[in-house]
C-alpha cells in the first residue's frame, strides 16, 4: 500500500513539475514572496521567457 | 545472492538473444508483437545493466560526492535537485517528439525486421550513448548547451557550424511535421474541427491561468483536457453536419495556410497567452497516450500482419524511395539515434542533476524509454493489413489517383486489398477515405485505433480512437510548430544581432514580427512544396529531415569523442566513434544518392533533369507546377549538399583536433568544473 501510494506520490511530484507548480514553489520560497495573481505572472514572464528559447525535441 | 543476480541477468540475457533470433529467422509465418516488446526490454535492460554501467563507471568516473550544478548553482529556477525520476520523466517528455512514432511507420515499408532491429540497436549502441555522454559532459561543464561546448572543446568553427545546423534542421522539422498533420487533417472533417477547436480551448487555459486561478496549471490542463475530449465526441456530429461538415472539410492547400497561419500567430503572441498552455496540455496528453499504447499493446498482444521483409526492400517502395541501407537508418532517426536529443541534454536536464550517478538513468534510461515508444509505433503500423499500411500511406503520384486504381496497383506488389474493405475502414474511423493519407499519422492513428478499441470499448469506438489518436499527433506537432518557430525566430536573432544591433533585441517589435515572418516563410515554402509534390513530399521531406537530424548526431558525437579523448587518451574513443562512423557512413551515403542517384525517385537531380526532358518534350501537364517542381528539386539537392559540407567541415575540425592531442602536439585540457564536495542531504532529493 505505501509503495502504491509512494508512486502516486512521485507521479504527482512528476506531473507538478512538467507543469512548473514545483518551479513556483521554489520560486516562492527562493524570494521568500507569497502566492498571489501578481506574483505569477511575474514568474511567468521569466520562466517561459526561459523555456521558448530552447529548441523543443522532434 | 550475487549468483542468484547473475542467473538473473543470465536469463534475460538469454530472452533477448532468443527473441531478436525468434524475430529475425521466423520468415512465412505472423508473429505475436509480444516478441518484439520482450526482445527490445530485454536488449535495453542487459544495455543499462552493463553497457552503461561500464560508461558511467569506468569511462565518466560518475562520483556522487561531487557537487553537481544543480547544487553549486541552486538559484531555485533552472538550477534545482531534483528526484531523479522526476527528471527522469522530464527528459523523456522533453525527448519524445513525432519522429520516434512517425519514423519507424515510414520505415515499416520494408517490413518491420529491419526498423525494429536498427531501433532496438542503434538505441543501445548509439543513441542512448550520445545522450548520456552529453548530458555528462554538461554536467561536468555547469549545464553548458552544445553549442558552447562544440566551440570550447573543438573550436568556433564548430560552435557556429552547429548552430547553423541547428536552424537549417529546425526549418526542414517544422515543414516535415507541418506536412505530417496536413496529410492527416486532408478532408476530415471531424479531425480538423477537433484539432480546430484545442485553439480557442488553449486561448481559454491561457486566460484562465493568467487571470482566474493564477498558478494552477494541473487544475486547468485538466478543464482542457476534458474539453479536447468534449471537442472529439462533438467533432463527428460536426462532421455529419451539413452546414458545418463542409467548412471543416479542407483541402492539403487550405490547411497548410492555416497551419502557417498558425505557426506565426504563436511565435508572435505572448507564450502565456497560447503557447505554454498548449505545451502544457500536449505534454500531458502526449504521456498519458504512451502510457495507454504501451498498456493496450501489453493486453492485446497483437499479431502482425507485416511480413520480416517486404519487396520494397529493393529501394523501389511507394511511401519513399530507396534501398535498406542507408535508408531505413536516416528515415527512424529520433527512435534509435537523435541528435536533437543532444540539445534537451544539454539544456533544461543536467541543470536538475542531483547526484552525478542519476545521469545513468536519466540520459541512458530516458532513451531506451523513448526507444520503446518507436517498437510501439513499429507495433501499431505492423498490426495493419499491408494492403491496407500501403492504402493508407502511399501517394495517388505512385499507385493511381482512384479507389480502384491504387487497390489494383497495391494487389498486383503481392499485399491484397479492395476498395469496399478501405471504405469500410474508413466508415468504421468516421472518415470519407484513407486513401493517400501519406505520413504515417493516420496508418499509426488506424493501428492505435485498433489496439485502443480492443482493450476498451469494441469496434464502436474505432472512430473516437482514431480521432483521439489524431488529435494526440496533432496537438503536440502543433506545438512543436509554435514553440520551433519562435526558437528559430531567437536563433536569427541570434545570428543576426551581430550584422545590425536592432535585430538581435528580443523586445523590438519590427525585428520580432519580421524575423518571425522569415523563420515561417522558410518552413512554410517547404511545406508547399510537400503538398504541391505529386509523390506527396514525405518521399523527399522526410530523408532530409532524416538526414538533417542524423548530422546533428554527428556533431554531437563529435564533441562527446573530443571530451573522452581528452579524459582518457584513444582508450575509449571507440564508444562514441563506431557510431559516429556508422552515422557519418549511414548520412553521407544517402545525401549523395538524394543528390546524385541517377534514379529520378531518389536523386534530386535526376528527378530534376526528367521533370525538364518532359518539359522540353513538350509532354509535362502543367509547365508552370513543372517548373516549380524542378526549383525545388534542386532546392533540395542544394540543402542536402550544405548539412554535408557543414558536417563535413565540423569533421574535419574535428579531426585537426584529435591528431593534435594523439600527435602531442596539442595539449589535451578537460574543461571540467572544478570539484567541489556534495553538502546535499539524502533528504533533499
Amino acid at each position: 500500500m505505501s509503495s502504491i501510494r509512494r508512486l502516486c506520490d512521485l507521479v504527482l511530484a512528476l506531473l507538478r513539475e512538467l507543469a512548473d507548480e514545483s518551479a513556483y514553489q521554489r520560486h516562492l520560497q527562493a524570494h521568500g514572496r507569497n502566492h498571489s495573481g501578481e506574483e505569477w505572472r511575474h514568474f511567468c514572464e521569466e520562466r517561459l521567457g526561459a523555456k521558448y528559447t530552447r529548441p523543443k525535441c522532434c | 545472492m550475487k549468483l542468484l543476480g547473475h542467473l538473473a541477468w543470465g536469463a534475460v540475457s538469454a530472452i533477448a538473444a532468443f527473441c531478436l533470433g525468434g524475430i529475425a529467422l521466423n520468415r512465412g509465418e505472423h508473429i505475436n508483437s509480444i516478441w518484439l516488446v520482450l526482445a527490445a526490454s530485454c536488449t535495453y535492460a542487459v544495455g543499462f545493466r552493463f553497457y552503461a554501467r561500464f560508461i558511467a563507471a569506468r569511462v565518466m568516473a560518475l562520483n556522487d560526492k561531487r557537487a553537481t550544478p544543480a547544487e553549486r548553482l541552486r538559484n531555485g529556477l533552472d538550477f534545482e535537485p531534483t528526484n531523479k525520476w522526476i527528471v527522469f520523466g522530464h527528459h523523456f517528455a522533453a525527448i519524445a517528439g513525432p519522429g520516434p512514432l512517425v519514423g519507424p511507420v515510414l520505415a515499416a515499408q520494408f517490413g518491420y525486421l529491419p526498423g525494429t532491429l536498427w531501433i532496438i540497436i542503434g538505441a543501445v549502441l548509439g543513441g542512448a550513448v550520445q545522450d548520456f555522454v552529453i548530458l555528462f559532459a554538461s554536467m561536468r561543464r555547469d549545464g553548458k548547451t552544445l553549442g558552447q561546448m562544440a566551440r570550447e572543446e573543438i573550436g568556433k568553427v564548430g560552435g557556429l557550424t552547429a548552430l547553423l545546423t541547428v536552424l537549417l534542421i529546425m526549418i526542414i522539422l517544422l515543414a516535415v511535421v507541418a506536412l505530417v498533420v496536413v496529410n492527416a487533417l486532408k478532408g476530415s472533417a471531424w479531425g480538423t474541427f477537433t484539432i480546430a477547436a484545442t485553439m480557442p480551448i488553449a486561448l481559454f487555459m491561457g486566460l484562465y491561468l493568467r487571470y482566474w486561478r493564477p498558478g494552477k496549471v494541473l487544475e486547468c490542463s485538466l478543464i482542457g483536457f476534458a474539453l479536447v475530449v468534449a471537442s472529439i465526441f462533438g467533432g463527428r456530429s460536426v462532421a455529419e453536419s451539413a452546414s458545418l461538415g463542409p467548412v471543416f472539410t479542407l483541402s492539403a492547400m487550405a490547411l497548410a495556410v492555416a497551419i502557417i497561419i498558425y505557426g506565426y500567430l504563436a511565435s508572435v503572441l505572448p507564450v502565456w497567452l497560447f503557447l505554454a498552455p498548449r505545451d502544457y496540455l500536449s505534454t500531458f496528453v502526449k504521456l498519458g497516450v504512451v502510457f495507454m499504447l504501451a498498456v493496450g499493446i501489453l493486453f492485446v498482444r497483437p499479431q502482425l500482419e507485416m511480413p520480416a521483409f517486404t519487396r520494397f526492400v529493393d529501394g523501389t517502395g511507394p511511401i519513399f524511395s530507396g534501398k535498406i541501407f542507408p535508408f531505413c537508418f536516416i528515415t527512424i532517426a529520433c527512435g534509435a539515434i537523435s541528435g536533437f536529443h543532444a540539445l534537451i541534454s544539454s539544456g533544461t536536464t543536467p541543470k536538475l542533476i542531483a547526484r552525478e550517478w542519476h545521469a545513468w538513468p536519466v540520459g541512458y534510461g530516458s532513451m531506451l524509454l523513448e526507444s520503446f515508444l518507436a517498437i510501439m509505433a513499429m507495433i501499431a503500423a505492423c498490426v495493419l493489413q499491408p494492403g491496407v499500411y500501403f492504402a493508407v500511406n502511399s501517394p495517388a503520384g505512385v499507385v493511381g489517383a482512384t479507389a480502384e486504381a491504387a487497390t489494383a496497383t497495391i494487389s498486383g506488389w503481392g499485399f491484397p486489398v479492395t476498395a469496399g474493405e478501405m471504405a469500410e475502414l474508413a466508415r468504421n474511423m468516421g472518415e470519407q477515405t484513407l486513401f493517400f493519407r501519406t505520413g504515417g499519422a493516420p496508418s499509426l492513428a488506424v493501428g492505435m485505433a485498433h489496439i485502443f478499441a480492443r482493450s476498451s470499448g469494441g469496434e464502436a469506438l474505432l472512430g473516437f480512437w482514431y480521432h483521439f489518436a489524431i488529435m494526440f499527433e496533432a496537438l503536440f506537432i502543433l506545438t512543436i510548430i509554435g514553440a520551433g518557430t519562435r526558437v528559430g525566430r531567437f536563433m536569427l536573432q541570434d545570428l543576426l544581432g551581430h550584422a545590425w544591433k536592432p535585430l538581435g533585441q528580443a523586445g523590438w517589435i519590427p525585428g520580432v514580427l519580421g524575423l518571425s515572418a522569415a523563420v515561417v516563410a522558410a518552413w512554410g515554402y517547404f511545406l508547399v512544396q510537400g503538398v504541391r509534390d505529386p509523390l506527396g513530399g514525405i518521399n523527399s521531406l522526410w530523408p532530409l529531415f532524416g538526414i538533417s537530424n542524423q548530422l546533428l548526431a554527428a556533431i554531437a558525437l563529435c564533441v562527446a569523442t573530443t571530451i573522452l579523448l581528452k579524459m582518457h587518451g584513444p582508450r575509449f574513443m571507440w564508444i562514441t566513434c563506431v557510431p559516429l562512423a556508422w552515422l557519418v557512413t549511414v548520412t553521407f551515403t544517402a545525401g549523395w544518392q538524394k543528390i546524385f542517384s541517377p534514379l529520378p525517385a531518389v536523386g534530386f537531380l535526376a528527378q530534376a533533369d526528367k521533370l525538364e526532358a518532359a518539359l522540353a518534350a513538350g509532354t509535362a501537364a502543367d509547365a508552370a507546377a513543372t517548373r516549380a517542381l524542378i526549383f525545388n528539386a534542386r532546392l533540395d539537392a542544394a540543402i542536402t549538399a550544405i548539412f554535408l559540407v557543414l558536417v563535413a567541415t565540423i569533421l574535419i575540425d574535428s579531426f585537426r583536433v584529435w591528431a593534435g592531442i594523439l600527435s602531442g602536439a596539442r595539449a589535451a585540457v578537460v574543461s571540467e568544473s572544478p570539484f567541489v564536495l556534495s553538502q546535499l542531504r539524502p533528504e533533499e532529493l
